[in-house]
């Protein structure tokens, strides 16, 4: 790669990336260029390779195939790891454990210092809205407040990429609201935020989107030019398209 | 109250044994070695006991009582120097030595024959098993002359004494026991509760290594275990007032070795399981040949001759013989020297496949 800017330097890419599990191609010959400071939304229905394509980039698997840069460290990113914040799709975050508890962990494990794990847990909790929560037992709140600990947790340590898998599911629509008014406060600070989805219409405010199904790039590019290209009105109908206009075309 | 209810309940618990093989092979497999372990072992007596024979009476009887020393009880060996027998009795390489001096015929004769007999007191059963048989020997051997009565025994304890009890001979082993019990069941949950709630995975998003995460868990597990010995040793001692010669120290760090193994295969058997309801069958795996093969509450000498070597693949007979050693005959670091380094060897090695199995797993 040339040599650019660290802050120029591309988030993910992805070159002939591939996954294979036993029978199951998970993914196959992803090339992605995820540029730096724009939400980029990962979209496909369940089983399309979204979590998966994740799990590579945070070295959490082996690809099969292919390779990618992450802050233009080639897979398995080891080094880039504390700063890049990650969001499972399930509540990672430990159920025994206060909120407070739970964000030292985290912070420790990245390398952050005390005084800074203690002065970011205000600013981080304050964000997601629940600075009142922060000495309660995480099993003791609701189900959103659990998904805002999990959320909180990757923001600790201020990360240049955040990826954040299925951040929205089963979260009520004012929260939802409030998580993209903040993940657009970040990427307006040069962050990078890569969320996976499977609601085309939360996909229409991202700046970039990606189409998978299953474990192949559809079409990617500003969610506008992705309708334009099949004329349709919205993304679920381009989906459609593009998943129709695949199973007809020879393989 | 509705029948149909209460069957669909239980209908919904067998599928879900039946969807889960490796418990259903437990269900199965689990009564079964638990018989034949306890069949084997408990039906087993005392037998093989090393005993050394130091015989320099000069005249016939000493060598009629030798070999009425029949049975399987002893294994007897002939010694020639009583210093040496004694030295291998200190040892722990003999359990007893038995010494005939020169007038041992002649004063037998005018019924003043004396049987030096040097023991290994620290395990009770052995002393008995011994005495037994020396007692049976001398019966079968002077039966005629009435001979029997015409001699003494005369014990002379290098560990223990005759009155040591069965409770301090069994207090090492169910000390080191309890310790096993509490890191196998905490460590057999840990690994696979984070693997559940996806919280392996959002470990190792960060830098962490699965060796670091396995040693964490290890250092805590530790703390419990050091503070759960302490409360059994102290209860053993205040309450029963059970004999510790030896090193209290010393039997920590032995203690303290023991339960890092078993934290590590814990973790190595949390790993593999898929679940939680997996993971604890691994409990009864690990503690019944812990009971039952490794001399903690019937010495080795009672497992039978098949299923003795099986012993030195358990840990706990290890654990076991050094505290044994270090607390009913004052031996000192030195003395439980290959114990120390097998069990260190165990620490490492299970600590090592437990980061290799949960970095396959993640």
């Amino acid at each position: 790669m040339p040599r650019l800017p660290p802050e120029k330097v591309p988030a993910i890419v992805c070159k002939g990336l591939s996954k294979r599990f036993g029978p199951v191609e998970a993914l196959r010959d992803l090339a992605l260029l995820v540029p730096r400071g724009v939400t980029f939304g990962l979209l496909g229905p369940n089983g399309a390779g979204k979590t998966t394509s994740i799990r590579l980039w945070l070295g959490l698997a082996a690809p099969s195939g292919g390779t990618a840069y992450v802050l233009g460290k080639a897979l398995p990113p080891r080094e880039v790891l504390p700063r890049i914040g990650y969001m499972p799709q399930d509540v990672a975050v430990y159920a025994d454990l206060t909120v407070e508890e739970n964000l030292a962990l985290f912070g420790r494990l990245v390398g952050m210092d005390e005084e800074a794990i203690d002065r970011r847990t205000d600013d981080v909790l304050r964000l997601v809205d629940i600075a009142e929560r922060r000495h309660e037992i995480v099993s003791n709140l609701s189900g959103g407040m659990k998904r805002r600990t999990s959320l909180a947790a990757a923001l600790l340590h201020d990360p240049d990429l955040l990826l954040l898998d299925e951040p929205t599911v089963g979260v009520d629509p004012e929260l939802r609201a409030a998580f993209w008014d903040f993940f657009r406060d970040l990427t307006r600070r040069g962050k990078t935020v890569l969320i996976t989805t499977h609601y085309m219409e939360e996909a229409a405010r991202c700046d970039l989107v990606a189409l998978l199904h299953r474990g192949r790039l559809l079409a990617h590019g500003d969610p506008d030019a992705v309708k334009a290209r099949t004329a349709a009105d919205n993304l679920d109908d381009a989906f459609l398209a593009l998943v129709r206009a695949e199973k007809g075309a020879p393989p | 109250m509705n029948v149909r209810r209460i069957l669909a309940v239980s209908r919904k618990s067998l599928s879900q044994f039946r969807h889960d093989k490796r418990t259903l092979g437990f269900v199965v497999g689990m009564p079964l070695l638990m018989v034949l372990a306890f069949g084997y072992t408990f039906g087993g007596q005392v037998h093989d006991v090393r005993t050394l024979v130091v015989n320099e009476d000069l005249g016939p009887m000493g060598a009629q009582f030798v070999s009425n020393l029949t049975g399987d009880t002893l294994a007897v060996e002939s010694y020639a120097d009583v210093g040496a027998a004694t030295a291998e009795v200190r040892a722990g390489h003999a359990w007893a030595a038995l010494w005939l001096p020169q007038n041992f015929s002649a004063a037998l004769l005018s019924r003043r024959a004396v049987i030096h007999v040097i023991l290994d007191g620290s395990s009770p059963p052995i002393v008995a098993a011994v005495l037994g048989t020396i007692r049976a020997s001398l019966e079968k051997a002077f039966a005629g002359a009435g001979g029997a009565t015409a001699l003494s025994l005369e014990q002379d304890f290098v560990y223990g004494s005759s009155d040591t009890r069965f409770i301090d001979s069994f207090a090492p082993g169910i000390i080191a026991l309890a310790v096993l019990m509490v890191t196998t069941i905490f460590s057999v949950i840990i690994i696979v509760r984070e693997k559940s709630g996806g919280l392996l995975e959002r470990l190792f998003s960060t830098p962490l290594r699965p060796i670091e995460l396995v040693l964490g868990h290890a250092a805590a597990l530790s703390v419990v275990a050091v503070a759960q010995s302490t409360v059994v040793l102290g209860a053993a001692l205040l309450l029963f007032q059970v004999q510790v010669v030896g090193s209290v120290p010393l039997a920590f760090a032995v203690l303290l070795l023991f339960a890092v193994g078993n934290q590590g295969l814990g973790m190595v058997a949390s790993a593999a399981a898929r679940n939680e309801l997996q993971a604890v069958q691994f409990i009864p795996l690990v503690l019944f040949p812990s009971l039952l093969l490794t001399g903690v509450f019937y010495p080795l000498e009672a497992i039978p001759g098949g299923l003795r070597p099986l012993s030195w693949f358990v840990p706990m007979t290890y654990a076991n013989d050094a505290m044994h050693s270090v607390m009913l005959r004052g031996w000192g670091a030195g003395d439980v020297i290959v114990d120390l380094v097998v069990l260190g060897a165990y620490a490492a090695v299970a600590l090592m496949a437990a980061a290799v199995f949960i970095r396959r797993q993640a």
